[in-house]
């Protein structure tokens, strides 16, 4: 019960953090509906969205199953997913999750294209269907943050006053958003992520940072740098990018503990 | 009448921003020196901020002290990358819109683009005389600045083996790191392009790239040159006091080019858009001792007003040799890039 409290509290504030940050919310697959700023109304639909979703997707593995390769479309998938309304919710509300739902449909049409056997391909579906579930919980919880005024309306420019530490924040999140579009097949825009993430955002706080930790902004530089575009470009799976921006987020999480330390320590400027 | 009665009452009249040139001088005189914020007027009333990202969250301790001491001023703020900010600014008032008062821009470059304008209103005399003169100019204020240095190993070098013109760095064979994609580069290249001419420059471009290795930011490369992956860098100053600082045994220091675009001195700014006494008054605080001071002690940021100590580590602006040119000429980014690019360095 306690863990399953954390997991919604630690979910609740991804929540928060996620959408207070989305400077720019213009995807790959086109602009994100005004639906995103009412969840509530919008529940049904979702909810219909994810339904849909998971009985084309298995009405496609069936026939996969029973009839062969040359009997599915497996681009479909895609077509899909970029379909419903609910695909923009949960991008802009819980980016691991979307990231997982983009992981697995590329995993069902990479098995399809493959000709594996259905059981593998079962196994990929199987997790879709567990992270769209997943996804439709974390927009719920978002609708009833929004509902009580703690989601803040997804904006086109980021106007609020961000410290050093809450800077930490958006970082991660934009490294969840790395690998989103890794999962996406668009390793252009997840590398672009990285070099902009470092220079408009790390850049900007690794200067507190290295008086505190020198040996940590050295490690995060390389890990910038060098570790995730190779990553990236190396064409490993979606988990091997998603290990190099989890070790991230974890030495950022370091770095977060000693910025809040210096600005507790700073003095005013007057 | 203690100065600060005297100049809120000059601020309620609303004169402070446009004293008779007279009277103005003669306050010019004597606001030479630092002024503390204890001297400035209140701020009362609306005011609208356009800023430009800068030293992480540096900048809004500044705005929060401002604010907190001032709690009639009604502040709003609108942030963003320096650049988009300026381009923002200029199309806002071809479409005549005018939404900010006051723009603080991380570098120069961006300054330029609206005086070339012509939006920026003039800088009073007694807000231009509290800098120093080098970085005095009609229409904007710089607020702090930040040099071109060579930050060096010194397990491998020392300051003698380093040439002192930026020029001759291309002829030695010294191992180089640089961030050819960094925005304080790319002025530095513009300087060097309006200083030496494009020949020279590009010239200097393609030796330079043959024994350098290339970083994303300009702390990559202090830190390649703190563990020996090359003999120098190029980078602002700030890099260099801000790791010895977290590794007091680094092995770095720091030298400079003499009078040439390698030591140039660039510097972010604020000016004014509109004819709102705040603005100016605003502007007034930002060259306030207090905020001198404070952005030279927690950002390593060079104070440009006369009489504020300077970080720790560097030499006295006096001692070091910046190339005379109109920071302003720096917005011309264009050219640049594309003499980056045809040398193949972007």
């Amino acid at each position: 019960m306690k863990l399953a409290l954390n997991t919604v509290k630690t979910l609740g504030l991804s929540l928060v953090l996620a959408s207070t940050f989305i400077a720019q919310p213009v995807l790959a697959n086109g602009p994100i509906g005004e639906h995103v700023n009412h969840l509530k109304e919008n529940l049904k639909d979702y909810s219909d969205d994810v339904e849909w979703m998971i009985n084309k997707v298995d009405i496609m593995v069936s026939d996969y199953e029973s009839k062969g390769a040359k009997a599915v479309k497996s681009d479909d998938l895609i077509e899909y997913w970029e379909s419903v309304k609910f695909h923009s919710a949960i991008e802009t509300n819980y980016v691991p999750v979307y990231a997982s739902i983009w992981q697995s449909i590329y995993g069902i049409k990479m098995a399809i294209d493959d000709k594996k056997p259905a059981a593998e391909v079962r196994t990929h579906q199987k997790a879709l269907n567990a992270a769209l579930w997943q996804g439709l919980g974390a927009v719920k919880l978002a609708a009833d943050f929004q509902q009580k005024g703690l989601l803040k309306a997804v904006k086109a420019t980021a106007s609020e006053e961000m410290t050093q530490s809450a800077t930490i924040d958006e970082i991660k999140h934009k490294l969840d958003r790395v690998v989103a579009k890794y999962a996406e097949r668009l390793s252009d825009e997840a590398t672009q992520i990285v070099h902009d993430t470092y220079l408009h955002l790390f850049e900007g706080v690794e200067g507190t940072l290295i008086e505190k930790d020198a040996k940590l902004v050295e490690v995060l530089e390389k890990d910038f740098n060098v570790t995730l575009p190779k990553a990236i470009s190396d064409k490993g799976s979606v988990d091997q990018v998603r290990a190099v921006v989890v070790d991230m987020q974890e030495k950022l999480d370091r770095a977060k503990v000693l910025l809040e330390e210096a600005e507790k320590a700073r003095k005013d400027v007057f | 009448m203690k100065r600060r009665t005297f100049i809120q009452g000059l601020a309620a009249f609303g004169v402070v921003g446009a004293m008779p040139l007279p009277l103005s001088r003669a306050f010019a005189a004597s606001a030479a020196s630092p002024v503390s914020v204890k001297d400035l007027p209140a701020l009362e009333g609306d005011l609208t901020l356009y800023l430009g990202r800068g030293e992480g969250g540096l900048y809004e301790n500044v705005l929060q002290s401002i604010e907190k001491n001032n709690p009639k001023l009604n502040l709003s703020i609108r942030r963003g990358p320096t650049a988009a900010l300026g381009n923002m600014i200029v199309a806002e008032a071809k479409a005549g819109v005018k939404r900010a008062d006051l723009f603080w821009a991380v570098d120069s470059g961006a300054i330029g683009l609206i005086t070339d304008a012509g939006l920026a209103k003039p800088l009073p005399s007694d807000l231009a005389a509290q800098l120093q003169p080098q970085f005095r100019y009609p229409g904007w204020a710089p607020v702090t600045g930040r040099i071109r240095t060579l930050p060096y190993n010194t397990k491998r070098l020392s300051k003698d083996d380093i040439p002192d013109s930026i020029m001759a760095i291309a002829d030695s064979d010294l191992s180089i790191g640089w961030a050819p994609a960094y925005a304080s580069f790319q002025s530095f290249v513009t300087a060097m392009r309006i200083l030496e001419g494009e020949d020279k420059t590009a010239k200097w471009l393609k030796k330079v790239q043959k024994r350098s290795k290339t970083y994303a930011g300009e702390l990559g490369v202090v830190m390649a040159v703190e563990r020996g992956e090359v003999d120098i860098g190029f980078a602002n100053h700030y890099y260099t006091l801000r790791l010895k600082s977290g590794k007091p045994d680094a092995n770095l220091d720091l030298a400079f080019t003499n009078q040439d675009a390698g030591c140039l001195v660039n510097a972010s700014g604020v000016l004014s858009l509109t004819d709102n006494p705040n603005a100016m008054n605003f502007m007034r605080y930002l060259l306030s001792s207090e905020v001198q001071s404070y952005l030279a002690r927690e950002a390593y940021e060079i104070p440009l007003i006369q009489g504020i100590e300077q970080p720790a580590g560097l030499p006295a602006l006096t001692d070091v040799s910046p190339p005379k040119i109109d920071l302003t000429q720096l917005a011309d980014l264009r050219p640049t890039l594309d003499l980056m690019r045809s040398s193949g360095v972007l």
